[in-house]
């Protein structure tokens, strides 16, 4: 390895190496600088923001926190995304399970057309069909109901995960179904106590994948309810933060609450965040 | 005997394991898709849609009247630019950067990849009100380009010819990072005994990259420009969040496009529903494109 490394590095040329670390580096204090000024102005007062921009705060204060915490109702917020990441992700992962292990092991003429449209749906981007999808929440009743934002949120997770549990399912020998099946276990039996054990890795990428996705999910929320009540974090937070506060300092305050979560499972779950993703888009 | 026959344990296990998941994946995407363009043919407005007297069929009106709208082609415009810079700016970055990484040509590898990816994981709504800020008169841009030029005035967002580059910007800081982790993710696969043996045979950097790891990651790159298609018609929270299509609807894209008719001001279903059905066959008829370039250039899987 040492000796590899060696060999490399010897025909790399050294402006190409400094062209690489300046775009790299521009790179990362593109992400870093923006988070620092974030950071630092959620610490200034209104009044000390306008005068002072960019600079470290004079008097650092948290006192922006609390009372944005409270004006933008983050306790109900954090209670809803953490609801509908919850809910949605059990039932994305339950359902694909169940009909990835039917897809992957029980023969049928009908797996090659449902399984195809599902496979589709990976490419169908809910962003275009939003209109006839409020339409058609509206014309049933679901509007404003915590039912009504779960489904959609189900069904555009589903497609990715039954992909992915169908490949990971079709891994696991025929000869482990067709024994059990010999010894007399009924289908649910074996996915129960068989599929459902040996998937904990697909479930684990799924979790992943989803509740990423479903807490940040911002546009079919923002259409399909209008309820304080039933508000998460990114709808509540534009409306708070919108482009016509002047209330900088406590707006600040605001998207530092709205980042951390998800920048705290990032730096946790950071080795299976990069392998989920990699995964969901080993085929497009 | 023979209907009993028909539903084997077999079957009926096929069915209520499928059921669930088809019924809802039908009801939210698939059905949506037909019920739009149904839509998009009648002069349906708000109310009732079954049983509705007033609902009658006017045709392929819709779709004159959005081809004839200049805003239409604005957005259109847009979401063109959002994926030129996907396909030609994200991709090569994030496959540079994961080639870099890869061959650990440079140092801190590790501390890179994370930084880089870490816009992913934040909400677009966050990081749109935080670009806006930061590109705004009372941002950091602005403090900068006065160290240039103190009578600078700041009109990114004002000027309807300039307000999509902050975002054109922002859309290739946020998602290099995932074509970064798809990219590495595949180099990892590639043997590196492969690639020793030919370092031995003497070949340059330059020949292992382009004889053995683009031909091997050829499928990996069809890929990720489905991905970059698809994702630039996906464009709507950062635009929402970051200029609301301002200054005068200049940076609006297809999805806000549509949102604006439906629900900004009188509602325009019909005219919305005309569009939807329009980015459904766009991005099916930009991905087809893909796929056929991809078997007539001999890209393998």
């Amino acid at each position: 390895m040492a000796t590899q490394t060696k060999i490399r590095k010897s025909d790399f040329h050294p402006v190409l190496r400094i062209v690489v670390y300046v775009i790299i580096g521009i790179f990362t204090i593109l992400t870093l600088y923006p988070l620092y000024w974030l950071a630092i102005s959620s610490l200034k007062t209104t009044t000390e923001f306008q005068l002072n921009m960019i600079g470290w705060p004079q008097n650092p204060t948290f006192r922006n926190y609390p009372s944005a915490w409270r004006l933008a109702q983050f306790s109900t917020l954090f209670l809803n995304s953490l609801f509908f990441t919850i809910v949605s992700t059990a039932a994305i992962i339950l359902l694909s399970l169940m009909a990835g292990f039917a897809f992957a092991k029980i023969r049928s003429k009908f797996t090659g057309f449902l399984h195809g449209s599902f496979v589709i749906g990976i490419l169908l981007t809910l962003q275009s069909i939003m209109v006839p999808l409020f339409l058609m929440v509206n014309s049933v009743g679901l509007y404003n109901t915590r039912i009504g934002v779960l489904i959609p949120y189900i069904g555009m997770g589903l497609p990715m995960a039954i992909y992915l549990c169908t490949e990971f399912i079709k891994s696991i020998p025929d000869s482990v179904v067709e024994s059990a099946r010999i010894d007399g276990a009924s289908y649910f039996r074996i996915f129960s106590a068989i599929v459902v054990p040996m998937a904990k890795p697909v479930a684990i990428t799924l979790a992943i994948l989803n509740v990423a996705g479903v807490w940040n999910e911002f546009m079919l929320i923002n259409i399909l309810v209008s309820s304080d009540a039933l508000r998460t974090l990114p709808v509540g937070i534009l409306k708070f933060s919108g482009p016509l506060a002047a209330d900088y300092g406590r707006q600040f305050a605001a998207l530092m609450i709205g980042m951390i979560p998800m920048v705290v499972f990032y730096l946790i779950f950071r080795k299976q965040i990069t392998e989920g993703v990699s995964a969901g888009a080993v085929k497009g | 005997m023979k209907k009993a026959a028909f539903w084997t344990e077999e079957r009926r296990a096929y069915l209520i394991l499928v059921f669930p998941a088809v019924i809802i994946y039908w009801a939210v995407m698939a059905f949506p898709t037909i019920f739009s363009f149904i839509l998009s043919l009648t002069n349906y407005n708000g109310g009732p849609v079954f049983g509705n007297p007033d609902v009658k069929i006017v045709g392929f009106t819709h779709y004159v009247r959005m081809f004839n709208d200049k805003y239409f082609w604005i957005s259109l415009k847009n979401n063109g630019l959002i994926m030129a810079i996907s396909l030609f700016g994200q991709i090569p970055l994030g496959f540079l950067f994961a080639y870099v990484l890869h061959r650990k040509l440079i140092k801190f590898g590790d501390f890179f990849q994370t930084i880089i990816y870490l816009p992913a994981v934040i909400s677009t709504i966050v990081i749109g009100r935080l670009w806006q800020s930061f590109f705004s008169p009372y941002g950091p841009f602005t403090e900068f380009m006065r160290r240039f030029n103190p009578t600078w005035e700041n009109e990114l967002f004002f000027d309807p010819h300039l307000a999509i580059l902050p975002v054109l910007f922002v859309i290739l800081w946020m998602y290099t990072g995932t074509y970064l982790i798809i990219f590495l993710a595949n180099l990892q696969k590639i043997d590196p005994a492969l690639i020793e043996a030919a370092r031995i045979d003497g070949a340059t950097e330059w020949q292992v990259l382009t004889k053995i790891i683009l031909p091997a990651l050829s499928g990996v790159i069809v890929t990720t420009a489905i991905l970059a298609i698809s994702g630039s018609l996906k464009s709507f929270d950062l635009l929402f969040a970051m200029t609301g299509g301002n200054p005068a609807r200049r940076t609006s894209v297809l999805a806000l496009y549509m949102y604006d008719n439906a629900f900004r001001g009188a509602p325009k279903y019909p005219l919305a529903n005309a569009i939807s059905v329009f980015m459904v066959l766009l991005s099916l008829i930009l991905i087809m494109v893909v796929r056929i370039t991809e078997s007539r250039f001999g890209g393998r899987e």
